[in-house]
């Protein structure tokens, strides 16, 4: 069941309730007051009654002594007021002297009645209430009961009116106090939907949609917090999907890769094994083979130092610069088709030199692939307040503004056609930017189409901050 | 001669490519740069273009959208096997598709049969005394019709296309049964068997030990 539909049954419940036993108890009171007033009434008559009587008793000629019966009877009859008062009276045996017409009571009273006690009872004769009252008169050493009739009928339908009346007013404001409270519970549930709303929308994958904020109450709050929750969760999945999508554009990469020297090497040695070749071409098919098998060798190797740094832990040592430029020099000192230009500050670096040698290589590999024959190429190492900074800066194509961030990524290259006649496996980028992420640094690329590169990073010069925590 | 330009941005790959086309009685040229592929098809007069997609300069779609309106048949070479990279190929006007890595038998094939699209391939091809029709699916042998089955025939083009190259038992059934080869090897050579008694090249038509068959003529 809905939960505005239950808040809006309860309340009406309650409300019933509630109208139907107030309305009870007041039309209650409203009778019970009237009742004691004609009760009152009815005694007070009564009273009233019993002294005109004796005083008429007394007025009697005393012819005799005794107060005779057909002088009640007489008496009784002038006390009827012309018959508009209903009145009965008795003897000492309790014998009915006089008699009203009309008088419709019964004798349950005449024995609870004595000289102290005046009695009275409410009787419900056909559609007529009356209440009966009855006293001792005592007259001339008679002893006598006297008993009168008071119409009250009007008292009860007056109540009956009021339940009545009372029924319609309760009907009628439950159905008005239905649509109310429906009205409300709507609107105070209306949180509420906007939630499952948002639940149901996120949990078909729409993860952008969030619940409107409506009321300022708890509801609000726990909208507020689903919000919160709920961006957090885009958040995540956005980084998840996007973590997924690069390792399928990795994958799919690679097997990309690996196809052309795969067709190569297929190709060659089904042609060694079913032609007849002369010496030149099978030299240029085994020939072919073993390169493109090197090649398959040397991107297998490359994808196992991605694999290792991803997932290895490495020994950080102090290095000299020095060491490190000093290698460099020798690499590219025998190259004539580049001018190199390096420089260095003394200094010290906390790093694996094995993989920060491989980093510099990789960039400066990257700066040749993007300039022209002879152009120069900068290699520098900067001592700075942060860390020791390397540099390698070339002049040559650039990379666009938008390829930049991707150009980290395994196997991109930003001319797409990937231009392998400068032997590259795409790998290297992707390999720097991991290693460095071993060394708590990050690779900085600045760039600008047509003018070249200017790739740098820093690394920490001793076991600080940054390079402590590896050995921990 | 039938001439065919080779573009590819691998040196092996053309080469490779380059070899076995020449070895089918093709004249072969190759390029490895988009840009000065498009000076070479205005240039020379080709009748066939073997294309990879992925090229430095100018990329192997761009090249294709040039060449489509000089009418030459193009076959594109990549290795992208997506099924959206294809069509977009194919779309362009390309008459064949070819995934690496690939089957050289295979590419051999391809080639002729988009030739022979274009009624550029030699439909008439012989081999001692048999001659076959490819368009009418005739065989001769010394004038006389000799029938044969459609395997049989799938078999005969495929030794007559690859003279003098030993053809394994799985590239045979690969190409002509176009299945995966199980190493069930009875199929092949009861075919090959009764080919070569409706043909009488019982010496022509040769088992190389362990490996398949090769069709030997003088050459």
């Amino acid at each position: 069941m809905k939960f505005s539909l239950k808040l809006l049954l309860w309340t009406v419940i309650v409300l019933a309730l509630a109208l139907g036993i107030s309305g009870f108890y007041f039309v209650n009171y409203v009778f019970e007051t009237s009742m004691a007033r004609e009760t009152g009434q009815a005694m007070d008559e009564s009273r009233i009654l019993r002294f005109a009587f004796e005083t008429a008793a007394l007025n009697v000629p005393a012819k005799y002594d005794v107060l005779a019966d057909h002088t009640i009877e007489e008496i009784g009859h002038n006390l009827e007021n012309g018959g508009s008062r209903r009145l009965r009276i008795l003897d000492e045996h309790r014998q009915v002297v006089y008699k009203s017409p009309g008088f419709e009571g019964d004798d349950l009273l005449l024995s609870q009645t004595d000289e102290a006690v005046n009695t009275w009872q409410v009787i419900h004769k056909g559609e007529h209430y009356y209440v009966q009252t009855c006293m001792m008169a005592d007259a001339l050493n008679r002893v006598l009961y006297l008993e009168t009739l008071r119409d009250v009928t009007e008292v009860f339908r007056e109540r009956a009116l009021g339940f009545l009346v009372y029924r319609r007013v309760t009907v009628i404001m439950l159905v008005l106090g239905t649509f109310i409270m429906h009205g409300i519970a709507s609107w105070l549930t209306r949180p509420i939907r906007f939630l499952t709303r948002a639940t149901r929308r996120m949990a078909e994958g729409e993860y952008d949609y969030r619940a409107k904020k409506v009321s300022e109450d708890e509801l609000g709050q726990l909208t507020l917090d689903f919000n919160r929750m709920a961006n957090a969760l885009e958040e995540n999945i956005g980084k998840l999907e996007k973590e997924l999508q690069a390792r399928e554009d990795f994958v799919a990469a690679f097997a990309h890769e690996l196809k052309t020297p795969l067709t190569a090497i297929i190709g060659y040695a089904d042609m060694l094994r079913s032609h007849r070749l002369d010496e030149e071409k099978s030299f240029l098919s085994a020939n072919y083979i073993y390169t493109e098998g090197k090649r398959l060798e040397a991107m297998s190797f490359r994808l196992l130092e991605i694999m290792v740094t991803r997932h290895g832990k490495l020994q950080l040592q102090i290095v000299s610069t020095d060491l490190l430029f000093e290698y460099l020099y020798n690499m590219y000192r025998t190259n004539r088709t580049m001018g190199f230009h390096l420089k260095h500050d003394k200094g010290t670096v906390w790093a694996e030199p094995n993989l920060i040698k491989s980093v510099l290589m990789n960039l400066i590999d990257n700066a040749c692939k993007a300039s022209e024959p002879g152009s120069v190429i900068l290699v520098r190492g900067i001592r700075q307040k942060d860390g020791y900074r390397f540099l390698v800066k070339d002049s040559g194509v650039g990379i666009p503004k938008e390829e930049q961030e991707k150009i980290t990524e395994a196997f991109y290259m930003v001319d797409k056609s990937r231009s392998r006649s400068k032997n590259g496996a795409g790998l290297g980028l992707a390999l720097c930017v991991e290693i460095l992420a071993l060394h708590k640094s990050r690779l900085n690329i600045d760039s600008e189409p047509g003018k070249g590169t200017c790739m740098s990073f820093v690394l920490a010069e001793g076991p600080g901050r940054e390079g402590g925590e590896d050995r921990r | 001669m039938i001439k065919i330009l080779i573009v590819d941005d691998e040196k092996p790959i053309c080469d490779l490519i380059d070899l076995n086309l020449s070895g089918a009685g093709y004249s072969c040229t190759s390029v490895q740069d988009g840009g000065k592929a498009l000076q070479m098809i205005e240039e020379g007069k080709y009748d066939l273009i073997l294309l990879d997609v992925m090229l430095p300069g100018v990329d192997g779609y761009d090249i294709m959208e040039y060449i489509r309106p000089l009418g030459i048949p193009v076959i594109f070479i990549t290795a992208r096997y997506e099924v959206k990279d294809r069509v977009r190929g194919l779309k362009l006007g390309a008459d064949d598709y070819l995934v690496k890595p690939f089957d050289v038998v295979e590419l051999v094939a391809r080639v002729e049969a988009v030739l022979r699209r274009y009624h550029k391939a030699d439909n008439i091809l012989t081999a001692g005394d048999v001659t076959v029709d490819v368009e009418a699916r005739r065989v001769t042998r010394k004038g006389v019709p000799v029938i044969l089955t459609n395997k049989e025939f799938g078999l005969l083009l495929l030794f007559m296309h690859n003279k003098n190259v030993a053809l394994f038992r799985e590239t045979l059934y690969e190409n002509v049964w176009e299945g995966e080869y199980l190493g069930d090897s009875r199929t092949v050579d009861l075919h090959v068997q009764r080919l070569r008694r409706k043909l009488g090249w019982e010496h022509c038509l040769v088992t190389v030990y362990k490996v398949g068959y090769r069709l030997e003529v003088p050459q």
